[in-house]
């Protein structure tokens, strides 16, 4: 499995235009850009989905949904030089519609909520801080810290994809990371 | 542990949770190619309603998040750019609906159109509306200046033409007020990265670039830089002047010509200089034209065996230029002291051509081993011979001419050269600016006065100002004329003229 995540301390901006450029060519119809793409940004779809629905097979769900809809859509994508950024958005939009089809149908079957250790490559401790990410923080600091911590966003970013003031980011993160090394230690 | 640690743990525990779905991903893509909606058989342990549900969930998923891109993409996409351009330029860009996404100013002027109103979900038709309304309060259209370029930028070809058609004919109504009535010139444009950089080098819109670009393809008299300084009006006077017509800009009205002191004024202003009268003459060509940036007419006639050519600025009636040729005359050439033969004139001729020419060169202050470009001739000025003498020197053209009878100086003339024979003179020693030395404020007020065609005592607010630009020693000489606001540029060593500009007051 590849875990390729963005060089985010250096060239963040080549970065973008390296994923503008795939867009087009995913928007051309060309199936080796969309892989390139995926193998560049879905380490950061899947944790931010993760983060938000708190169930590894939904955040699966909208992993592959999120990258059909670019596929289906990318020549009408306007990502404004933020490619990632808006990625995020889509998937931030697809869990909100997971999330309130969920609540309509309240009879469908609740599946187990606990659910986020699936993998063979996960440590003990890998499942432990995961479940203190899920359990500990509130869905907001837990989508604060995973934006910033897995997918290298800034906080002044992090603000702006969760429409939250940038002071309200930052004290929610430090208080997020103090309850996790409570936890951890 | 530090806080790096922790967010690093963070980061290895949830990147270790990331499941690889991408030969699904790619397998469901190539199926959706086809636009046959398959979902994958997902590899889950759950029971077969759950499948039957979740297939039914990606579905509705897919489909309304299909619609929700799609109307993404109607409202916050480009569909088309609309750009207007009179003095002020602005660009609209709207979507698909034709609602406006932005408002942009290119320019100054733009932006005192646009001032503080906000465009953004607007109708276009009642952004067009407001925009011109905008330009007719501030003045920036009026019956001196009628004509607005309209450019559409559209990738579909025929949707871009009806747009272009519809706004020419909004616009158009909005113009044909009380007072004046206005010319619409409008057109596509299509992307062009060259002409994007012409654009950009000169402040301009692509739109205007484009304009100017198609009016130089049908006339090699202009340059680029000389018609970027035009406004859209004086484009389209210019290319009504034009007989062949341009195919893909679309005039609805005439240009604006009342600025201008008209041709009759310019032929009488023209004969005047010329001292001759309407009836002796034989072939009489008027022509609105442009030159260093100010639209001039173009006066060529001849009367009693002389070719006149005169040039006129078209809004001061002020002679910017004037020629007087015999016809068939021998020019001596250059740097020859030959004088002129046949002359036709039956005054007696006293002084040789010789004298005249040393008489002109001691009136100039110059030797004639300076001198380039000689030229003698006889010519007859109000019934008098006359030698008229030309010649250069250092960075300057000298123009007079010499009472053949007498040899008194009747007409002494001395004007800067423009750059491009500058370079090829040798510096002269006379010259007020021998090479590496600085003018003084007042020699460059001179020559920003004179290229303006003003007397320094008309000028009024007359202000010289010594300035670096991109480390360029200049002068920058500002003045006030009439209701016009002169502002020059002159380089302080070599008096070139850098820039030029002409500005309307309000």
């Amino acid at each position: 499995m590849l875990h390729f995540t963005l060089d985010t301390t250096g060239n963040k901006k080549t970065a973008c235009v390296e994923l503008d450029i795939l867009l087009q060519g995913i928007a051309m119809k060309d199936a080796s850009s969309l892989e390139q793409l995926y193998k560049a940004t879905h380490a950061s779809v899947f944790s931010f989905a993760l983060s938000i629905l708190k169930n590894v097979h939904d955040a699966e769900d909208v992993l592959h949904d999120c990258y059909i809809a670019v596929w289906n859509n990318a020549e009408s994508y306007c990502t404004e030089g933020k490619p990632l950024a808006w990625l995020m958005t889509v998937t931030k939009n697809l869990c909100f519609q997971l999330l309130r089809r969920r609540r309509k149908n309240a009879d469908e079957p609740i599946e187990d909520h606990t659910a986020w250790s699936c993998s063979e490559e996960q440590s003990v401790v890998d499942r432990t801080v995961l479940s203190v990410c899920m359990e500990e923080l509130t869905d907001t600091e837990r989508q604060i810290v995973t934006l910033h911590a897995v997918s290298g966003f800034k906080h002044r970013e992090v603000a702006s994809l969760l429409d939250l003031p940038l002071a309200t980011v930052l004290s929610k993160y430090h208080r997020a990371i103090k309850k996790l090394k409570q936890h951890l230690q | 542990m530090s806080n790096r640690e922790i967010t690093e743990k963070i980061k290895k525990a949830f990147l270790h949770a990331v499941p690889d779905r991408m030969d699904e991903i790619l397998s469901d893509c190539k199926v959706q190619e086809g636009r046959v909606f398959t979902m994958p058989n997902k590899k889950r342990n759950k029971n077969t309603m759950t499948q039957i549900l979740a297939v039914a969930a990606c579905l509705c998923l897919l489909i309304g998040g299909g619609f929700g891109f799609k109307s993404y993409q109607t409202n916050n996409r480009v569909d088309a750019t609309v750009a207007l351009d009179v003095n002020p330029s602005v660009e609209i860009t709207v979507n698909k609906k034709e609602r406006v996404l932005e408002v942009k100013p290119l320019n100054n002027d733009g932006k005192t159109i646009v001032g503080n109103m906000d465009f953004s979900g607007s109708d276009l038709d009642v952004t067009m509306n407001a925009l011109v309304g905008s330009m007719l309060q501030n003045g920036y259209l009026n019956e001196l200046a009628n004509s607005i370029l309209i450019s559409v930028d559209n990738n579909d070809r025929t949707r871009g033409a009806a747009l272009q058609k519809r706004l020419t004919n909004t616009v158009n109504r909005l113009l044909q007020t009380d007072k004046f009535k206005g010319a619409v010139l409008s057109q596509t444009v299509h992307e062009n990265e060259a002409l994007q950089k012409q654009a950009q080098k000169y402040g301009i819109t692509l739109g205007k670039a484009q304009l100017i670009e198609k009016i130089l393809s049908k006339s090699t008299v202009h340059t680029f830089k000389e018609l970027s300084a035009l406004s859209i009006n004086e484009l389209n006077l210019l290319l009504s002047k034009q007989t062949d017509k341009l195919s893909d800009i679309e005039i609805v009205g005439t240009a604006s010509d009342k600025a201008y002191i008209g041709e009759a004024r310019a032929k009488e202003i023209a004969l005047k200089k010329a001292s001759v009268t309407a009836d002796g003459l034989k072939s009489y060509k008027i022509e609105l034209d442009t030159e260093d940036g100010e639209m001039v007419y173009e006066v060529e006639f001849i009367s009693e065996n002389y070719e006149y050519e005169c040039e006129i600025n078209a809004a001061t009636g002020t002679v910017v230029k004037f020629e007087k040729e015999y016809k068939g005359s021998q020019k001596s050439s250059s740097t020859s002291s030959s004088s002129p033969k046949g002359s036709s004139d039956n005054s007696a001729k006293k002084i040789s051509a010789e004298k005249a020419k040393e008489t002109a060169f001691k009136h100039a202050g110059v030797s004639a081993a300076e001198v380039t470009q000689l030229k003698v001739e006889r010519d007859t000025d109000d019934g008098i011979a006359v030698y008229e003498i030309e010649f250069e020197c250092g960075n300057y053209e000298y123009d007079y001419e010499i009472d053949a009878s007498t040899g008194a100086v009747i007409q002494s003339k001395k004007e800067f050269e423009d750059e491009k024979r500058e370079t090829s003179k040798p510096k002269s020693t006379n010259s007020k600016n021998t090479s590496g030395s600085i003018l003084t404020a007042q020699k460059a007020t001179e020559i920003a006065l004179k290229h303006a065609g003003i007397t320094s005592a008309k000028a009024v607010d007359l202000k010289a100002e010594r300035d670096t630009d991109d480390g360029v020693s200049v002068y920058e000489v500002e003045f006030e004329y009439g209701n016009y606001e002169y502002d020059y540029k002159i380089n302080a060593e070599t008096g070139k003229i850098i820039k030029s500009a002409r500005e309307r007051e309000d």
